[in-house]
């Protein structure tokens, strides 16, 4: 049977408790935004599919309890994903200030080979941001990761973000393959030199 | 429904006139879904129709378990194609795809005998139909029957389900059988092709028409070589160079050759004298060549056209000698211009002025058997949106003799010959390309001129001019321009016909077709989400306010299905957890199923007892636990369990106990846990627990005497008041009958943390039962604390022993429980079956008899007194 996608992505957001990983997952899933803040408490998850350079790509997307009192448990959860999504909340400093730890619990509990983006997100009202954008930049550069600012709730760079995740992923699966391959490669011919050398000895 | 009762009650739908012919029931495709349904095959006079029926109950037992749903008339716009669906090889359904007025319907059969009469029949109403082309007004009692008088004795809720879905497709979301979904009813098709068939559904969205020129041409060369001639007079005559070229050639070569290898130089030959004739004002490719034997097409494209023309594939069908040899037949094209299927079809049919029935025949033949494999599923050629059919199809006139229609012919009088010709009084009656158009002919005949003139064949034969070379079409929105002969072209016995068509191409508009197919994607997304498991929970935070010792307390927690799925749901284990939660809590039922809409009530019992109370005095455990509430392919939810355990004596070590000399309950949590874990103990312990004091004090004054002590159980709610009067301390005496006193001693010395005899002398003790020195010597290396304990419960067993007269107690007895509880064994894993196998357990119970035996019948006022 035909396969309903080229490629099946596990995404993972993390985060503070209350900076809109729920939010964030609606308004990419469904399009929609509830301005009533309904703690998540468990682990749940959306599907979507997305076309990228023409490749269908099915994002399984895992939004995570934020609360402290979980972050053992919902460590499990990190296997096998893919590509993570750090989330902080523009108009608060500890949620900025604590994403050095979610991405600790990235380094931790995740494969290797991970792909990270990090989302502040809330930024829809000027007067309450505290996270100037350039130094959650600096911070960014500083880890090597992508910074996007959206706002789940006027729907701003939602989208883009969690494309851009999606393509970052793509890119490590393309970029492995090829290495894999190289590598087959390798191993064939150093075979040959074998062979080669063996002929000579004989 | 195959018995006559049953076709009964469907005929009783229809009033006199109106024939049932067939029933069956069959599967309704609607994107996701597939629901049951009726069709029968309906006709009034010469008139047939495609009836669907809804039925409330399945077979149908009385006439109002069955409400037309929809009727299609079987008449120039009803199409109707089978195939299975090959993505599943498994599954061998067959598949009716139902094209009336614009819109597709597919029903999924089951292959067999009805499936096979009901197709039958239709294509017997398919073919009368078109042998007799009945007016419009002859179908006027299809509408009469759609109307609502047949729905009267529909009573109104039923309404939802006869909406109508056939017309409305765009409605197929699922609200109607939600249910059905969910309880399994419905098997939900692959993504991939609901995808491709609503895509299909709404291709007027994303496509607008653009012109395309075709130029169709065909020739019988009689096996001429193309030695000195160019072909711009045919293939160029016009002013406007066409988009597209497909090109015709029959007898291409006679030789032996050709027809036994299917080999001949005049392939590349013609071929190239045609390429280089095509018209000066474009510039073309060739697209597709295929010959077999002496029949050719080729078809050029316009070169700006190539990048949007796909699945270009060939095939070939010989009718010669055994109906299989390539001396005639067929040679076809298919490909896709832009998103409109295209198949050119070049045919040399069954020479011979009488074989009407035989040229009829291979046209059949051909139709049938032409394959296009590249496709999937593969593809016949009526499954093209257009079809041209050319060649030298070798139709004649009998009707009238060679000399008179030579006479009307010279004198410019075509219609008197062409109303015999064969091709036209077979296509009247239905017999042969059913559907086709043809141009009206304007031009002389084409066959029999001597080559190299103008002039009829005037050989021995004198064969009678004829319309051999024809183009013919098939398909919607092809408009011919021209069709016409080429006299100039001399050089066989026939004449080169051409035909110019503008043919309306779909074209995708790319912009349009991303949208509505991420669109499609996010309905789809949207609907595989809702189809996620889906409960809630009345809390995630279960708070039992105050938990004391044994005593059981039990909380509800209920879980609502308020997905569209079936929901099986589990308490599962989270990180290296042994167990999906704390042994001080039970979850009854732990996994179950919840149908939409139902709920389960889950019961969370929490009881502390001699197994877990030690854990919460030490602090090595609390009463709190996180349970993960897992959903089968869904979600996690966190449930949090908490509570306040009141803190006893029960659960606490003999090194604790002798360090508190006040009730339990008068010290703060945090120096129990002190204790337990030995630091800042007090300067003068007592030498023995008050509470084991205390008891054993009141079962001496009170139950020395008493029959059957510590043979006889206690009542639990006495137990339980003992202990806060333990716990507490109070003034009035110890509560309970002295049963009650002995079942809380044997408690206290069952919940500490270790044995009293601890687990590393364990094996010593058992190998030791033998010899009661070697006994008292494993005693003598007993911390002190547990010694004396050992020496002072042992020593008030002996005064019991004393009045064995009264309580009828014996020492063997008494060994044997209390080795028991000196001695206790690992606490078993919840899920720990094998332990210690049954055979094995009696031989160490009565080892560890053995063990405290030696201390109830021998004298230990030595060690006492040490």
């Amino acid at each position: 049977m035909a396969r309903d996608y080229d490629h099946l992505f596990k995404l993972l957001i993390i985060g503070d408790s209350g900076v809109g990983k729920s939010s964030l997952l609606l308004r990419f899933a469904d399009n929609t935004f509830n301005g009533n803040y309904i703690t998540t408490i468990g682990v749940d998850f959306k599907i979507r599919t997305v076309e990228l350079d023409g490749e269908r790509v099915k994002l399984q997307i895992w939004d995570t309890a934020g609360q402290e009192r979980f972050r053992t448990i919902t460590s499990t959860y990190y296997r096998g994903t893919h590509g993570v999504i750090v989330v902080y909340d523009v108009t608060s400093g500890d949620s900025f200030a604590n994403v050095k730890r979610w991405l600790h619990e990235i380094e931790h509990n995740c494969d290797v080979v991970v792909n990270r983006i990090l989302v502040g997100n809330k930024n829809d009202e000027p007067d309450q941001k505290v996270v100037l954008t350039e130094d959650a930049q600096r911070f960014a550069n500083q880890m090597g990761i992508k910074l996007f600012e959206t706002s789940a709730k006027d729907n701003t760079n939602v989208e883009e973000m969690f494309m851009a995740i999606t393509r970052e992923v793509l890119k490590t699966k393309k970029e492995s393959k090829e290495r894999q391959a190289t590598k087959t490669n390798d191993i064939v011919n150093l075979r040959k030199s074998t062979k080669q050398h063996r002929k000579r000895c004989c | 429904m195959s018995t006559p009762e049953q076709l009964a009650i469907v005929q009783s739908k229809f009033t006199t006139g109106e024939t049932v012919v067939i029933a069956m029931e069959a599967k309704l495709c609607q994107g996701w879904l597939k629901s049951t349904r009726l069709i029968a095959v309906v006709n009034k006079g010469s008139t047939s129709a495609l009836v669907v029926l809804i039925t409330s109950r399945n077979p149908p037992q009385v006439y109002s378990d069955l409400t037309i749903e929809k009727i299609l008339p079987i008449d120039q716009d009803f199409q109707c194609n089978i195939g299975t669906d090959e993505e599943q090889q498994d599954v061998t359904d067959v598949f009716l795809n139902v094209t009336c007025r614009k819109t597709r319907t597919i029903f999924e059969m089951r292959p067999g005998i009805a499936a096979t009469n009901l197709v039958s029949a239709i294509f017997q109403a398919i073919d009368v139909y078109q042998k007799n082309k009945n007016p419009t007004t002859d179908f006027l009692w299809i509408q009469k029957l759609t109307g609502s008088v047949r729905s009267l004795d529909i009573s109104g809720d039923q309404e939802e389900t006869i909406s109508d879905p056939i017309v409305d497709l765009e409605s197929q979301d699922i609200n109607i059988s939600r249910r059905n979904i969910a309880t399994g009813k419905t098997p939900i098709a692959p993504r991939e092709s609901v995808v491709r068939y609503q895509m299909a559904c709404k291709e007027d969205d994303y496509t607008y028409t653009k012109n395309f020129r075709l130029f169709i041409g065909t020739w019988n060369v009689n096996g001429q070589p193309p030695i000195g001639i160019t072909l711009q007079k045919w293939l160029s005559c016009d002013e406007e160079p066409p988009d597209i070229y497909a090109i015709g050639f029959q007898e291409l070569d006679l030789s032996k050759e050709a027809f036994l290898f299917n080999d001949t130089p005049r392939e590349e030959e013609w071929r190239h004298i045609v390429s280089r004739s095509l018209h000066p004002d474009a510039n073309y490719e060739q697209i597709a060549l295929v010959r077999l034997v002496g029949m050719m097409l080729i078809v050029f494209t316009q070169t700006a056209h190539l990048p949007h023309i796909k699945n270009v594939c060939v095939d070939t069908v010989g009718t010669g000698i055994m109906g299989k040899m390539g001396n005639k037949g067929g040679v076809a094209v298919s490909c896709t211009i832009h998103n409109t299927s295209v198949c050119f079809i070049n045919a040399h049919l069954a020479a011979h002025s009488e074989e009407y029935e035989r040229r009829n025949q291979d046209f059949a033949d051909i139709c049938a058997r032409l394959h296009f494999s590249t496709y999937a599923p593969s593809k016949g050629f009526k499954d093209h949106d257009q079809i041209y059919w050319l060649g030298d199809l070798n139709y004649r006139i009998t009707e009238m003799d060679a000399f008179r229609a030579k006479q009307f012919l010279a004198g410019g009088n075509l219609l008197p010959v062409l109303k015999l010709d064969q091709l036209e009084q077979q296509r009247k009656l239905g017999k042969v390309f059913q559907g086709f158009h043809e141009a009206d002919i304007t031009f002389k005949p084409t066959y029999k001129y001597d080559p190299g003139t103008d002039n009829w064949d005037s050989s021995e034969k004198g064969r009678a001019p004829a319309w051999c070379d024809r183009v013919l079409w098939k398909g919607e929105a092809i408009n011919s321009i021209a069709y016409r002969s080429h006299p100039e072209l001399k050089i066989s016995d026939h004449k080169p016909v051409s035909s110019i068509f503008d043919s309306q191409v779909r074209v995708i508009d790319v912009a349009k077709y991303r949208k509505i197919h991420e669109d499609l994607m996010k309905k789809l997304d949207k609907l595989e989400n809702e189809f996620l498991p889906q409960v809630t929970v009345d809390t995630t935070e279960v708070i039992f306010e105050t938990l004391r010792f044994d005593e059981p307390c039990s909380k509800e927690l209920i879980v609502a299905n308020t997905g569209q799925v079936p929901v099986e749901f589990e308490f599962i284990k989270k990180l290296d957890d042994a167990s999906y939660c704390k042994d001080w809590l039970s979850i009854t039922p732990y996994t179950d199923f919840i149908e939409p809409g139902q709920k389960c009530d889950i019961k969370l019992e929490v009881r502390v007892d001699k197994r877990s109370a030690w854990k919460l005095n030490s602090g090595a455990d609390q009463l709190y636990d996180i349970l993960v509430l897992h959903l089968v392919n869904g979600k996690d939810i966190f449930i949090t369990v908490t509570g306040t355990y009141e803190r006893s004596c029960f659960g606490c070590s003999m090194e604790a106990l002798i360090h508190i000399p006040v009730p339990i309950r008068e010290v703060p949590a945090g120096r129990i846990m002190e204790l337990e874990n030995s630091k800042n103990l007090s300067q003068d312990p007592y030498s023995v627990p008050k509470e084991i004091w205390l008891l054993v004090d009141r079962l001496y004054r009170h139950g020395i005497k008493t029959p059957g002590l510590f043979e006889t159980q206690g009542l639990h709610s006495e137990v339980l008041a003992i202990r806060d009067w333990l716990d507490v301390g109070s003034q009035d005496a110890m509560p309970g009958s002295v049963h009650s006193v002995a079942e809380a001693l044997l408690l206290l010395l069952d919940s500490t943390p270790e044995p009293l005899i601890p687990y590393n002398l364990h094996s010593q003790c058992l190998s030791a039962t033998a010899s009661y020195l070697q006994c008292k010597q494993i005693v003598m290396q007993l911390p002190e604390i547990r010694r004396t304990v050992f020496l002072y419960i042992c020593a008030f067993l002996q005064e019991l022993l004393n009045h064995t007269q009264d309580n009828g107690l014996d020492a063997k007895t008494l060994a044997s429980l209390f080795g028991s509880f000196f001695l206790r064994d690992l606490p078993r894993a919840r899920d720990d079956r094998i332990h210690r196998s049954r055979t094995i357990q009696p031989t160490f119970d009565r080892k560890k008899a053995a063990f405290v035996y030696h201390f109830l019948i021998n004298d230990q006022s030595d060690f006492i007194g040490r």
